[in-house]
């Protein structure tokens, strides 16, 4: 077995890192890497980014939304917590999960913490789980993935990943909400994130383990990869499966309801519907919001630049684009 | 000559997989060890290649479809 540091705690590259030994450079050993990124809503490959997350709570408190190519649900990280990833190159073996889960679970133990399983090999201490696990295959290799919750923002964790109630239908992978637990607050002696870090690297690797420095060009073209796809608006929001949508709201100038299809994240077909006072001009509202991005932003630019600003008794295009995405 | 291409299992417990998405169209041929599509199923994401290089005639499960192991997803032509 062969460690990897990445010496980043940017998810992009991270991620990018593990594709990167898992598809381009394979090192011929299991390779082992254990990483954690600024606070970030990581989906799963077939998720739709929309119906996971709270974009407005994100925003507000600069949490990242990145998406992995394991599949699965959506999980939050911050500083507090470590992933961990081991990459098997020219794996044919059928697919387990507990050769990469045991010995995290074997580490924990080490330290008193009273770690084990669920029925569903979830990662589990005293009923609650503190370890969210994922794979994907590719160029032959087999990639596992996982979160461990060491001091994890709980409270950040649940408000980002709640989301309100808004018809929004599609055929994708759905997150399940689990009771969740830090394994600092099961440690016999108290350690910090760093030094946990430390015997996890120990316990899996053994004394003497080798260590793989990834070099200017390994690091050149990890880079490459998270900037030219994994960081872009497209992966991560746009390659989302089809929905409907429904959103309302109340306004001093009566009520509006949009009905959208979201396609790839572009507003494919809208009406819209209400109480409100308006011109003729607002007739032309949802054939204005048809190939825009689902974004409050662009939809906020789009009204304005085809001049519906005004337009609408008593509801701003502000309001508008507030409506119909957070 | 037609043939069938099935819903594979990726673990043996594995009860439903999804289509998650055709990484090549209806009509579009390919050759053998071409990525064709990729499934999801358990957490788990994974492509799946073609044996023999041959043509998508007819895709029968849309992406996001969730079908059992050995379910027909699509015909080919060889």
């Amino acid at each position: 077995m062969i460690y990897i540091e990445t010496g980043s705690e940017d998810i992009f590259y991270n991620l990018s890192a593990e594709h990167y030994f898992a598809a381009q450079k394979k090192l011929g050993d299991t390779a082992f890497l254990i990483w954690r990124t600024t606070p970030t809503l990581v989906v799963g490959k077939y998720q739709n980014t929309l119906e996971e997350i709270r974009q407005d709570y994100a925003d507000r408190h600069g949490i990242q939304v990145a998406r992995r190519l394991s599949g699965g649900g959506t999980v939050y990280a911050d500083r507090g917590g470590w992933m961990f990833t081991f990459i098997q190159p020219d794996d044919t073996a059928e697919i387990s999960f507990r050769q990469y889960t045991q010995p995290i679970v074997d580490a924990l133990r080490a330290l008193g913490v009273p770690a084990g399983f669920n029925g569903r090999n979830d990662l589990m201490i005293e009923g609650r789980k503190f370890s969210g696990n994922a794979q994907y295959k590719l160029a032959g290799s087999t990639v596992h993935h996982g979160t461990l919750m060491f001091d994890v923002d709980i409270e950040q964790m649940v408000a980002a990943t709640t989301v309100a109630d808004e018809k929004i239908i599609s055929k994708s992978i759905h997150s399940v909400r689990e009771r969740v637990t830090n394994i600092a607050d099961h440690l016999k002696t108290p350690m910090d994130a760093e030094a946990f870090k430390q015997h996890l690297i120990r316990f899996v690797m053994g004394e003497n383990g080798a260590r793989y420095e990834p070099d200017e060009a390994d690091r050149a073209e990890i880079s490459r990869f998270a900037r030219e796809k994994l960081a872009t608006w497209d992966w991560r929001y746009g390659k989302n499966p089809k929905f409907s949508i429904t959103r309302a709201n109340r306004f001093p100038g009566g009520r509006i309801e949009f009905r959208l299809e979201v396609k790839d994240g572009l507003i494919a077909g809208a009406a819209v519907s209400g109480d409100f006072f308006a011109g003729e001009k607002a007739d032309g509202l949802a054939a204005a919001l048809t190939g825009c991005r689902y974004d409050r932003r662009a939809v906020r630019d789009r009204l304005a630049e085809r001049g519906f600003d005004g337009v609408v008794y008593g509801i701003t295009i502000d309001d508008m684009a507030a409506t119909i995405a957070d | 000559m037609e043939r069938e291409i099935r819903m594979p299992k990726l673990r043996p417990e594995m009860k439903k997989g999804m289509l998650a998405a055709w990484l090549k169209e209806e009509g579009e041929a390919f050759e053998a060890g071409e990525a064709l599509f990729e499934i999801e199923a358990d957490k788990v994401v994974g492509q799946v290649e073609a044996e023999r290089a041959g043509r998508l005639k007819k895709l029968v499960v849309e992406e996001g479809d969730e079908v059992e192991p050995g379910a027909v997803i699509a015909l080919v032509e060889e």
